[in-house]
Order: C-alpha cells, then sequence, then structure tokens
C-alpha cells in the first residue's frame, strides 16, 4: 500500500507546482473551460484525436496570430495557400473546421485552458467516501454452519456430562441402574405421548407445503426479475438516469411498432464516437462496441470485421401473444416505466420488472381508462358511450373491448 | 323446378367406397385392440404398469418445467434507415418469368419478402394476382435452388465458369459457329438490348423465342389477314357477347390477369345494373372459362375448325361478305349464336385458343365482318406476350441434329420436360460445343448442360417488362441474393465484355425509354404507362378464306387435349408446395394430374376412376389414372401439363405425367390436342386422388342460389325468395322470416362490424384468393396422403357444385337417386366458403374450454393457446370452414414440404402465429391486418377509411368477387353491397346463424333454364 501512497503525494504536489506556475492564466483556463466544451469539445479532445487533431501543444506548434485567424475562419487559410493549414485540411480527409464567431480573448482563454489540461495529470479513480468500511462480500453461512457443528458437538458433550453425573450420584446413593431402553422405543413412547401435537405439526405442514407448492407451480414459465447476463455491462441506470437520455432516442422502434428494439451499434456510436471513456468499466466496455463494429477510434475508420453484438433477450413473451409497443406508448400513453419499472433509478443490469403474464395484462386492462379525448379515432364511439351514461372515468379499456382474445391471440 | 346440386361422381352413383366413409366418423381402422390388452379387457390395470405411467408422467412433467433456454436477441450493426423491425415495407416490382406477368407489391419484413400484392398502379394487372404469381413467393424459398455455378457438373466459381465460357465464346465465334439463345417470350426491353448487345459481340448469334404453351399460330393469321405481326390487345369489357373457342382466358391464355377482370366488368349487376354480357364457350374439357360461360358447347378437338367455319358462314350471308369453305356441322347453336353477334356487331368479341392457323384466320374474319377491331380488339396496341414460335424451335431443334449448333444457350424454359419430343432435344444439346442454362436448379434440361450459370429469383433481380406496347412496369429486388447466384442479363452482358453492374444498365437504358420522370420515382411506382389511347382504328381481314375448308378426319377415336391447370400451369413452378396442394377449380384434386373421360364414354368402356389407362398417341405414350369429369365432351379426353417432372425438386418429383409427350406438332404449330389416341386399361388398379371436396356435403339444399338475367331483370330477389318459417305463439300459427326467430341475445357491436360480400356472377373459381389467404396466414402444407385424410388446412376453399335438371314431376317426390341422374353436361357454380363468422356461432356454444369467442367488431375469434383439441367446434360448424392440427406441420420431418426448414421458414408472416399440434384453426378475416389498420388510424388520430384493411382473399381476387369492409361505415361498399341488393343472401339462411360474410345470387344470361 506504500508505492500508491507516495504516487498519490508525488501528483499532488506536481499539480500544486504546475498550477502555482500558472496561476496567472488559471482565471482565463476556467472561462475556457466553458467555451472549450460548448465549442469545441464535439471534435477535438487535449490528448487524443477525435474528428479533428489532439490540441496538446498547440501553443508550441502554432503562433498565436495563427490561432486566432484559424479558429475563426480555417477555411480562409487554406484558401490563402498556407502551407502548414492546406497540410492540416488534407491530413483530415478535407473535413472543414467550422467557423467561430469568437472574440480574441475567449480564443485566448481557451488556448489557456488547453494548456492547463496539457499538464494535468489523469484523475485518480474515485476514493470511498470517507468512514465508509469495507464492505465484507464474504457468505455467511460457512461460519453459521460452523457454528451449528460446534454447538452440536458441545451438547453431545454436555449431555454425556450429564449422564455420567447421574451414574455417580445413583452409584454414590445406591440406586440400581436402569434397565437400558433403546432409543427407537424411547422415541415411540414419545410419539404416543404427543400424538395431538404431531397431528398439529403435520397439518401444518401439509398446509404449507401445499402453498407453496402451488405458488412454485404457478410461478413456471414466468420470468419475473429475470436479469440475465448481457455481453455487454450496459447500464440503464446511467444512460437512462443520469445522462438524462429519453428511452425513446435508443427503443425507438417503440414509437412506431410492435417492437421496441434493441438499438443497433450505429445508435450507440452517435454518443460513443466522442464518448470513448467511462470511469470504471466503461472503456473496456465502449470497446467492445467498437470491437463489434471493427471501428478504430484513433483512425475513426470501420473495418470489414464486423460482428453483431448478442444481447441476452429478457423480455420473452409467447409467440401466441401479441402485443405492440405503439399501441401501449403512442395511443394508450403509457409510460415506459409502468411495464418496466424505474429503470433509470435502479437497473444497472436489464431486468423483467412485471410477470407479463396474461393475467397481469388484464389486470391493466381493466382499470386503465382509454385516453378518447382529442383522438379522432375514437369521436364517434366516445358520442356512443356518453350517450350510454358512462363517464371517462369508466371507459376502460376493457369496455371498448380490450379483453376480447384477438386482441391479443392471432 | 328445382334444381339439384351434387358435390362429385362419387356422391351421385352412392358407390358402396362412398356410403362406407360417409357414414363412418374414422374411416380408418382405429387399433384400439392394439392399445388395451387382454389384461385391461379383464378390467385388471396392472399395478406395476400404472407406476411405470406415474413415473413417466412426473418425469415428463418436471422436464417439461425445466427453465426456457437462453433467447438471443441480435439487432443490426447498422441499421438501414427505412428498416423498423416489426414493420412492413412494400417495394413495387415486377413478376414475369414468361408465362406469368404481373406488376406486383412486394411485402418485406425485416428484409425478406412474405407475400406478393398487386400494383394497383398497374392498368393491366390491375392489383390484382393470380395463383402461380401469388405462391412465386415461395419458389424464392425453394431448397432445391441451386447453390451457385456449376461447371460440368461440378460447383464452381464465377471467375472460372466466366473464363471457361468467354474462351468457348469466342473460339466458336471466330470460326464462326453459330451461337443460339433460346428463352421463352422476353417482355424485358432491357434484356432484348443485352441480347442484342451478346449479338454484337458474337455476330453469330439468334435469339429464338418460344413458348411451352404456344400463340405461333395466331401472330401467323393476324399476318396473314391484316398485315400486322403480333399479338392484339382484348378489351373483353366492352363486349356485350363473348365467344370463346377452347380458349381458357380468364386462367391460362395470353394475359389472364387482365381479361379475368375485364370479363368481370361485364358480369356485374351492382348498382342497378341490369345487363351483363353474354357468354358461349365451345370447347372439349371442362375449362374454368368454360364452366362460367352462359352457354357451353362441348365439341371434339376434330370439330373445331367446321364449328368456327360454320360461325363464319352463318355471320358472312348475313354481312354478305364471302364464306369461307365447306363446313360439315349445322348446329342450332351457331345460327342463334351469328344471329346475335350480329345484333351486336361492335360489341361483339370472338377469341380462340387453338394453335391453328386455319382456326385463326377465320376468327380474324369473323372479328373483321363484327366490327371488333377499334372496338373489342385494340390490333394497334399489341401485346408483347406469348410471342415465341414454333417455327424457329423446330427449326434449331433441326439444326441441333445435324450438328450446327455450336453453342446453346438457354433460359425461362425447360424444352427437355416441355417438347413432346425432349429426347431429341436432349441428344442435341450433347451435340453442341457449348451449352449454357440459366436455370435456378438443375432441371430436366440445365442437368444435360455443361454449364448451369443459376439466375436470380425474380424478387432478387433488377427488371423491367413492357408486357403491352407502352405499359411498362419495373422490378427492384426485394431480398439480397440467397445464394452465390448471378442474374442472367448480368452473365450476358459479362460474357460480351461489358461489365457494368445490370442496375446500372438498365437505368442507362430506361433514359431512352422515360425521360421524363426520374429513376427513384419509376421505381417507385414500379410501372410507367405512356399515355397511349386506345386505338379505334379498323381493319379489315384481307385473307382469302374459301380455300379453307373443313379437312379434319373423325376417325371415331378418342380425342386427346392438354390444358393448363390453375396451379401448376406450364409446370415451371412445379416444386411449389403452395400451387401443387392447390385443389384444381373443376376437378378438386390436389397433388395429381388425370386422364378425365366424359362419363358417357366411362360407361361405355367400362372404367372406373382410378383405373389406370395407358395412352398412345402418334407422338408417344403414358399411363395415368381415369377421372369421370362431367362436362368432357364425350369422345375426348383430357390431360394437364405442368406435372410428372422428374428433376424439379422433392416436392413435384414424379407427382402425375407429363403430358407434353403427348402432343403433336401439326405444319409447324405445337397443338394442345392430338387426334387419335389409343386407350387400353390396364390392370384393375384402385388409385386413390386427393380431392378436397367429397368431404364437405352440403347437397340437396339451395348453397348456391342461381336465376336467370330475364328473372332477374323482372323480380331483383328471383332466386333469393326470403326463407319463412312456421311460427306457433298460442294458438296462431304464422309464417315469418328466419332472422325474426332465435333464442340469442344480440352482440353488442363496438367501433366496427366487420364484413364480406361474395358475388358469385363474378367469382370465376380460379383459387387465387386461396394460396393468397395460405400466404398471409402461414397455412401448412399437409400433402397428398393428408388430403386424402381430408385434413387438408386451407382456410377458405372454393366449392364447386355440378347442376342437374331434374323434374320433380317426372318421378316420384323425394326420389334423391332420381334427383342424383347426371347430366353429362352440368353447368357449374363455384363458392367461395371461408368461415363465415356468424353473429350467432353455433361452434362457439360447444367449446368446452371458451377457446372461440365472439369479438365486438362481429368476428368470431378462434384463440390457439386456448384450444384443447376436442373438435367439437368443427362438428357444430355448419359451413365445416374449421380445420384442425393433427401434427405440428411446422417442425415435422414427415411434411418436407415448406416450414419444416429454415428457408422455407423465411416466407413464414411474423405477425400471425404458426399453430401447433392439436389446436382448431380457421379463417380470422386476416385480423392481423384488422389490428394493424386500427392501430395505424388512431396514431393518426382518424378513423378507418373504407378500403384502408382489406383481407389478403379480397385483395388478390383478380374479378373483385370478394367485397371486405365495415357495416358501421353507412358509405362503404359493403354496405351498398348488403342492404339494397336484392341478391344479397346468407348461406344456409334457414339455420339463422347470422353470418357476418353473404353472398350474392348467380345470375346466368341465359333465356331459359333448359337451354343449352
Amino acid at each position: 500500500m506504500d508505492y500508491p501512497k507516495t504516487k498519490r503525494y508525488f501528483s499532488f504536489l506536481l499539480t500544486v507546482f504546475f498550477l502555482s506556475l500558472f496561476s496567472i492564466s488559471s482565471a482565463n483556463a476556467q472561462d475556457g473551460e466553458a467555451l472549450f466544451n460548448a465549442n469545441c469539445k464535439s471534435c477535438h479532445a487535449v490528448k487524443e484525436k477525435v474528428i479533428g487533431p489532439a490540441l496538446m501543444g498547440i501553443s508550441k506548434r502554432r503562433n498565436e496570430e495563427w490561432l486566432l485567424k484559424w479558429i475563426k475562419n480555417s477555411q480562409a487559410v487554406v484558401k490563402s495557400g498556407d502551407e502548414y493549414a492546406v497540410k492540416l485540411f488534407n491530413e483530415y480527409n478535407k473535413v472543414a473546421m467550422t467557423s467561430f464567431n469568437l472574440k480574441d480573448a475567449e480564443i485566448k482563454s481557451i488556448l489557456a485552458y488547453v494548456k492547463a489540461e496539457e499538464v494535468k495529470i489523469p484523475a485518480t479513480p474515485p476514493q470511498p467516501p470517507p468512514g465508509s468500511a469495507p464492505v465484507d462480500q464474504k457468505p455467511i453461512w460457512p461460519w453459521l454452519l460452523a457454528a451449528a457443528v460446534v454447538l452440536y458437538l458441545l451438547s453431545g458433550v454436555l449431555r454425556r456430562v450429564q449422564e455420567t453425573l447421574a451414574k455417580a450420584v445413583r452409584h454414590k446413593e445406591g440406586i440400581p441402574e436402569p434397565t437400558p431402553v433403546s432409543n427407537k422405543k424411547r422415541n415411540r413412547e414419545w410419539i404416543r405421548q404427543n400424538k395431538k401435537l404431531i397431528a398439529i405439526i403435520l397439518i401444518f405442514l401439509t398446509i404449507v407445503g401445499s402453498v407453496k407448492g402451488w405458488y412454485s407451480l404457478m410461478a413456471i414459465g414466468i420470468s419475473q426479475g429475470y436479469t440475465p447476463d448481457q455481453p455487454i455491462a450496459y447500464s440503464h441506470k446511467l444512460h437512462a438516469g443520469e445522462m438524462q437520455i429519453s428511452c425513446i432516442y435508443c427503443h425507438s422502434g417503440a414509437e412506431r411498432g410492435k417492437v421496441a428494439g434493441v438499438p443497433s451499434a450505429n445508435v450507440c456510436m452517435n454518443c460513443h464516437k466522442y464518448v470513448r471513456k467511462g470511469p470504471e468499466t466503461g472503456t473496456a466496455e465502449i470497446a467492445k462496441i467498437y470491437k463489434a463494429l471493427d471501428y478504430d477510434p484513433d483512425k475513426g475508420t470501420y473495418g470489414p470485421n464486423q460482428k453483431p453484438i448478442q444481447w441476452v433477450r429478457v423480455h420473452n413473451l409467447p409467440d401466441f401473444a401479441y402485443f405492440n409497443h405503439s399501441q401501449h406508448f403512442v395511443v394508450g400513453k403509457i409510460a415506459c416505466q409502468t411495464c418496466h419499472g424505474q429503470v433509470q433509478d435502479s437497473m444497472t443490469v436489464a431486468m423483467q420488472y412485471s410477470p407479463l403474464t396474461m393475467r397481469w395484462c388484464i389486470d391493466c386492462h381493466r382499470v386503465t381508462n382509454v385516453k378518447m379525448a382529442g383522438n379522432g379515432y375514437y369521436d364517434d364511439l366516445h358520442k356512443k358511450l356518453l350517450n350510454k351514461g358512462l363517464s371517462d372515468s369508466l371507459i376502460t379499456v376493457e369496455t371498448i373491448g380490450g379483453l376480447e382474445c384477438a386482441r391479443c391471440h392471432y | 323446378m328445382e334444381k339439384k346440386y351434387w358435390k362429385g361422381v362419387d356422391e351421385l352413383h352412392n358407390d358402396a367406397e362412398f356410403v362406407r366413409l360417409k357414414n363412418n366418423e374414422f374411416f380408418e381402422h382405429i387399433p384400439i385392440e392394439d392399445v388395451i390388452s387382454k389384461k385391461t379387457e379383464e378390467g385388471l390395470t396392472p399395478r406395476r404398469d400404472f407406476l411405470k405411467f406415474l413415473g413417466f408422467s412426473v418425469a415428463a412433467a418436471s422436464l417439461a418445467a425445466c427453465e426456457t433456454p437462453v433467447r438471443k436477441t441480435i439487432p443490426y450493426l447498422i441499421r438501414p434507415e427505412q428498416i423498423t423491425p416489426g414493420i412492413a415495407n412494400y417495394y413495387a416490382s415486377t413478376y414475369a418469368d414468361g408465362y406469368d406477368y404481373a406488376s406486383i407489391v412486394v411485402k418485406t419484413r425485416e428484409g425478406r419478402p412474405i407475400k406478393i400484392e398487386g400494383n394497383t398502379l398497374s392498368t393491366i394487372s390491375k392489383g390484382k394476382v393470380n395463383a402461380r404469381v401469388q405462391a412465386s413467393v415461395l419458389s424464392l424459398y425453394d431448397n432445391a435452388r441451386l447453390r451457385g455455378p456449376v461447371m460440368n457438373n461440378n460447383m464452381a466459381d464465377w471467375t472460372a465458369v466466366d473464363k471457361a465460357i468467354t474462351d468457348k465464346l469466342s473460339t466458336i465465334a471466330a470460326a464462326g459457329g453459330k451461337i443460339r439463345i433460346l428463352s421463352s417470350t422476353v417482355i424485358s426491353p432491357t434484356t432484348l438490348k443485352v441480347i442484342s448487345d451478346f449479338t454484337a459481340k458474337y455476330p453469330t448469334t439468334k435469339h429464338i423465342q418460344h413458348d411451352s404453351v404456344s400463340c405461333a399460330a395466331m401472330i401467323q393469321a393476324n399476318k396473314d389477314s391484316f398485315g400486322v405481326e403480333g399479338i392484339p390487345s382484348y378489351r373483353f369489357n366492352k363486349a356485350n357477347v363473348i365467344v370463346g373457342f377452347d380458349c381458357d382466358f380468364l386462367l391460362n391464355w395470353i394475359s389472364p390477369i387482365e381479361c379475368a377482370a375485364q370479363y368481370a366488368e361485364t358480369r356485374k349487376l351492382n348498382n342497378g345494373r341490369k345487363e351483363m354480357s353474354r357468354h358461349y364457350q365451345f370447347e372439349s374439357a371442362l375449362s374454368v372459362t368454360g364452366s362460367n360461360a352462359d352457354i357451353r358447347t362441348g365439341i371434339k378437338p376434330s370439330q373445331q375448325l367446321s364449328y368456327i367455319i360454320a360461325l363464319h358462314n352463318a355471320i358472312a350471308s348475313k354481312a354478305g361478305m364471302k364464306s369461307a369453305g365447306s363446313a360439315s356441322v349445322s348446329a342450332p347453336v351457331i345460327e342463334k349464336l351469328a344471329a346475335e353477334l350480329w345484333a351486336n356487331r361492335g360489341k361483339a368479341l370472338v377469341v380462340c385458343g387453338i394453335n391453328s392457323l386455319p382456326a385463326q384466320k377465320i376468327v380474324n374474319g369473323i372479328n373483321s365482318m363484327l366490327d371488333s377491331y377499334g372496338n373489342t380488339i385494340d390490333l394497334d396496341n399489341l401485346c408483347n406476350l406469348r410471342k415465341g414460335s414454333d417455327a424457329d424451335l423446330v427449326a434449331l431443334t433441326d439444326e441441333m441434329q445435324i450438328n450446327e449448333v455450336a453453342a446453346l444457350l438457354i433460359f425461362n424454359c425447360n424444352p427437355v420436360y416441355s417438347l413432346p419430343h425432349g429426347e431429341i432435344f436432349a441428344k442435341g444439346i450433347k451435340k453442341t460445343e457449348l451449352s449454357v442454362s440459366f436455370a435456378d436448379r438443375a432441371d430436366e434440361t440445365a442437368s444435360l448442360c455443361g454449364f448451369i450459370c443459376p439466375d436470380h429469383h425474380p424478387l432478387e433481380s433488377w427488371s423491367d417488362a413492357e408486357p403491352k406496347k407502352g405499359f411498362y412496369s419495373l422490378g427492384q429486388p426485394t431480398i439480397a441474393p440467397l445464394f452465390n447466384t448471378r442474374q442472367m442479363q448480368e452473365s450476358l452482358l459479362s460474357w460480351a465484355g461489358n461489365k457494368t453492374p445490370f442496375h446500372d444498365y438498365m437505368e442507362a437504358n430506361w433514359k431512352n425509354i422515360s425521360s421524363d420522370v426520374s429513376w427513384g420515382k419509376l421505381l417507385q411506382d414500379g410501372v410507367y404507362e405512356k399515355p397511349i389511347s386506345e386505338s379505334s382504328q379498323k381493319h379489315t381481314s384481307s385473307a382469302d378464306l374459301s380455300l379453307i375448308s373443313d379437312d379434319s378426319k373423325n376417325s371415331g377415336s378418342f380425342e386427346l387435349v392438354v390444358y393448363e391447370k390453375a396451379g401448376l400451369g406450364n409446370g415451371m413452378q412445379a416444386n411449389n408446395p403452395w400451387l401443387q396442394e392447390l385443389p384444381d377449380p373443376i376437378s378438386k384434386i390436389t397433388w395429381d394430374n388425370y386422364l378425365a373421360v366424359s362419363p358417357r364414354d366411362a360407361r361405355e368402356k367400362g372404367w372406373k376412376q382410378g383405373n389406370i389407362v395407358n395412352l398412345k398417341t402418334p407422338s408417344g405414350s403414358l399411363k395415368a389414372p381415369v377421372l369421370i369429369q362431367p362436362g368432357q365432351t364425350p369422345g375426348t379426353v383430357s390431360i394437364a401439363l405442368g406435372y410428372g417432372r422428374t428433376a424439379a425438386g422433392k416436392t413435384a418429383d414424379y407427382i402425375g405425367v407429363n403430358a407434353n409427350v403427348l402432343v403433336g406438332l401439326f405444319n409447324n404449330s405445337m397443338r394442345a390436342y392430338s387426334s387419335p389416341v389409343e386407350i387400353t386399361k390396364t390392370i384393375d388398379e384402385d388409385y386413390q386422388f386427393a380431392a378436397t371436396q367429397s368431404h364437405h356435403t352440403m347437397m340437396g339444399r339451395a348453397i348456391v342460389k342461381e336465376t336467370t338475367l330475364k328473372k332477374y331483370i323482372k323480380e331483383p330477389n328471383s332466386g333469393n325468395e326470403p326463407e319463412l318459417i312456421e311460427v306457433k305463439v298460442g294458438k296462431n300459427i304464422s309464417k315469418q322470416p328466419v332472422e325474426k326467430v332465435t333464442l340469442w341475445d344480440e352482440h353488442e357491436i363496438g367501433n366496427h362490424h366487420w364484413g364480406m360480400s361474395i358475388d358469385l356472377n363474378s367469382c370465376i373459381g380460379c383459387g387465387a384468393c386461396v394460396v393468397a389467404c395460405t400466404a398471409e396466414n402461414n397455412v401448412p402444407v399437409v400433402g397428398k396422403d393428408e388430403v386424402m385424410r381430408s385434413r387438408e388446412m386451407h382456410w377458405m376453399r372454393i366449392d364447386r357444385y355440378y347442376t342437374s335438371d331434374f323434374d320433380p314431376k317426372e318421378g316420384e317426390a323425394g326420389d334423391i337417386k332420381k334427383m342424383e341422374d347426371p347430366s353429362d353436361m352440368p353447368k357449374v357454380v363455384f363458392q367461395p366458403v371461408m368461415c363465415q363468422h356468424c353473429n350467432h356461432a353455433p361452434c362457439e356454444t360447444v367449446c368446452p374450454v371458451i377457446a372461440t369467442s365472439h369479438s365486438s367488431e362481429g368476428l368470431n375469434q378462434m384463440v390457439y393457446n386456448r384450444c384443447v383439441g376436442t373438435r367439437y367446434c368443427a362438428n357444430n360448424c355448419p359451413y365445416k370452414v374449421r380445420r384442425f392440427n393433427w401434427f405440428r406441420y411446422s417442425d415435422n420431418p414427415k411434411f418436407d414440404f415448406n416450414i419444416n426448414n429454415d428457408l422455407g421458414k423465411m416466407v413464414l408472416n411474423p405477425d400471425v402465429v404458426v399453430r401447433s399440434r392439436g389446436v382448431m384453426e380457421k379463417c380470422t378475416m386476416c385480423v392481423q391486418r384488422l389490428q394493424e389498420g386500427k392501430l395505424n388510424a388512431k396514431k393518426a388520430g382518424r378513423t378507418v377509411k373504407e378500403g384502408e384493411v382489406n383481407t389478403a382473399c379480397a385483395q388478390t381476387c383478380p374479378t373483385n368477387a370478394i367485397t371486405f369492409g365495415d357495416y358501421n361505415l353507412s358509405e362503404s361498399a359493403l354496405n351498398k353491397m348488403w342492404k339494397p341488393e336484392e341478391r344479397s343472401y346468407h348461406l344456409l339462411g334457414e339455420l339463422n346463424v347470422q353470418p357476418n360474410v353473404f353472398y350474392q345470387t348467380k345470375v346466368r344470361n341465359i333465356e331459359e333454364e333448359k337451354e343449352a
């Protein structure tokens, strides 16, 4: 444990040292960070090539005057025939850099920020919050087992001790030894004396057994809580929760048709072309997307050896049940969470939240009101039902035939 | 006078076998004794057996309860923009295989074509397709297709094949050797250009077109009569009187989808129309067209010419024109017909399907006298279909025999199978230096060729077609090629040294055809029609007909006619199980061809159904089973083409016999008949046919209601008088309409009330709907053996009833045997029957587990996962439309047709569940389409528009006989059909089960019942 500690101290000292060196520009650099994130980040990083080149050492490579011109209008510089600019333009597949209408001071603060970032040491992994004890993940049952064995042995020893003592007392007081009774006989005797207790226990066990058995039989084929391991440790909690990405962004089919759909890898790449690293396991997991697409993040090119990602299906409806996402999401205006749970809050691994049984479907159809108002499809029916004396709160999916067989089975 | 229907010869004769089957529910021996051992008979169940069973059940139950296997879900890596999983994409395309043509729209799911629908933008096929085009999507997933090119019977790669072929072609061309391309009629302008490019590179090339069912004589006749070499466009819809001479124009003739639609227009009586065309048919075998005719006359092939001449001369005498040679017949029907035709000049049409030059020339003369040209026939906008030349083929065969053909390239035809002397052609192939076939499988011809360069399936290809002058249709691939095949055009181009992909080549060529429409728009529409006005140009026949006279010698022996069936056609798609299982519209037999003989001849010769006979014609001989076919002209026999394939694949091989060997060649015309034919009975064998109709007994009741036009005009509800029932309330006895008497409560109807109308006057019985239903609803194919056990699974059937006139006064009332007296030439009616979706459904009340119930939208619902297979519902259904899954057809090696292999499964519709063993199924009125249509409307916040949803059968029906709609929409076509139409009736209305499907009376345009 010594070595990392020294390293941490060392890095701290280094940071302090450099920060003091750039203390003048650091105020600038704070503005620069905001500007960098707003304008540059989608194409540039300090230490890596993204779409544009890595910006490390940019102040050394080019002078400030050139940089100001370039950032304001790169194409003008290219057209002016500047040798470096033309070379750069060609090197990056003739993708023109966007022109930015920024003030000189703003650009300078961005450059200051880049300079400050150059020397920053990569962030240390997050520490556990102070005071939290390390959690022992080891299972507790071996201890319990050992304790049980010890207790059993102890009780045996104690019984022997008691027997020996009783024998000694009898011997001392001259009481004759009782005839030895076999264990079998003793047990039988005990049973004869406790018939009622045994009957009660048996009845109790039968009842508990049947109830348990019934429920376990009923659970056959129901996979509520099914949380299979996935090829990529994708976290809904991170993406939908912390990052606030809409469900529909990835599961776009839910809006359009029957299948919500597992997003294709190109949807992942919309973000992960830029987001290439994660704090913990992210880097390795994101690399799996790249591998599937045979994508080279440094060159930004796709190779020929692409291999689809084989996710494990979490929600498995039987073939004879037809379920259409868009009917529920678009027409019924049912939130995803109603059936899939608070995915954004709790699911680091996708889990089947609902039982997906027919009873579960039907129970919901019995109580869910139909959103008829404003939907031209229901106009006539709505009027007809209101004329019959029903109120909107009484018109459920069941009222309009939502329990009929051929709505789901065909 | 009551008309009696009987459903087959078996029933008519009350064969002992038929009676036995009718009376036994289980006509097979059920080996109960084997199952129940002696001990159980004594009432003892051995304890050990009981324990064994118990142990087995526990083991089975625990096995079944095991964890379901982990299922993967594999999304696209990069999803194509237009594909959303779960949503169908539709692409306009073209199906043209040299035999059938249709502009189509292909439904694809996740990139695989699953259904073919018609392209409504086409004015030729008008959004309709026939059974064969409908089934072609299954041919795409045929396991018999070649996986890649074949060189000298070994699999090879394209580079090696290309090099070998190019080398040979160059050597042959340099030496001046003859190169011949043989194909069926090519209607693709770009393909013709490819061939001309190929010819430019190899100048000794000649392209020969030949159709297995030929119209060559007609082309020659038009040249002789009018100087126009080609096939005209017909306008059946403008004719009041239609006459057909051995011409099955509704099913197989030049452009059947187009003709059937036009014909049906003249037969519709809806919306107050009180007139319809009158159709005369003269033919030998009972064809689908003939069975729809008002007046049908049975003639022998040897009488054809004399009937045509007689008709010509009768009209000529009225027109004051020169008559043709002498005719040996004088039939009253000819005089009557001539008068009618003459009265309807300009509104008459005579068509002739006989491939004989004199007959065609005289028919041209008749049409010319009747002013048909410019009215019902358009000789200026020629049809490009069936342009093959028999003479060219004969010349080619001769050249091949004398070693003159150095290279032979064959596509879209199979001459070794389809020519009368296929074996001679086969020898000729062996004599060529280079033989290349583009067939998709190693068929009878291709397997003899040195090279097989398999062509894509039409659904994998770029294509275009010009079925009629100025009417274009484009085809685009709807799936990436499944195998290592290559489009024929691309092969030809690459051998000609042009490495352009065919798509680019076609696009470039289209710049010449249409400069005004963009390529993207062309592909999206799938059709491009130049603004061509129908020609009203008159043409007068200039041919001298006086020398043509009836030269037929009636030998007195039998005469043979060959014909094509609705399913197999010329046999190109024989390996398609959907088509094999489609019942013949007339005989209702599946999986077979047979020798149809007339009942009279059968009686005289002592032939029985199923006897095997030897047939011998001057061309060849074969053995075939006998079928007694009412309507067959006495003295003639007929047999279907398309069967007896030997190298088409395991579905088709050795099913039926190849009748092509019997066809004769007369004056370089391939003729569909042969005279004389010797027939000798072999052994008294009992061959079993797999017919679908003997099982559905509805005899003796007014199932198909019909009337005559005259009566209909006088009394619109003639033939459809309301059913009255005697009702006794207290002491009052009154007669009430059946609908008033019911024990049932009315159902509450929701937002929709779906229903269907079937116009029996326009249904021609073609069977396109049956195949469409099969494709849409994942209906399994069960095979001949199961059909023989009456276990076919088709959700809809087309019942065919023969009529027999019987006057009850002559016999005793109720004497059913006398009522069954056959007429050798019966009239025929067709009636499509699917689940009638009764509001008071008898099936629903008997289901012990409520697996079938009624919906608030008027549907009778069937829940497969609830069904326990008691079959009570099927027993209680008066229409016998329920089908039971005796096996799990989808994964049973015994049903090796399409849905038990991975390739064939690709055709399944993912929105319809594949039914398991032991459950009942039936027509759902395409509920998956209704649900989809409703959902689309809900999402858009509007009502479901009229015509927005349609069932598969109604959508494909070439004659629009089936109309689907919503009773709740007051302006729907369905409502217009139902209430105001006095022809509308419910099938078996006396039962008052209140179906949501109704029929409309058939009306015959005849003067009297006894006519014809």
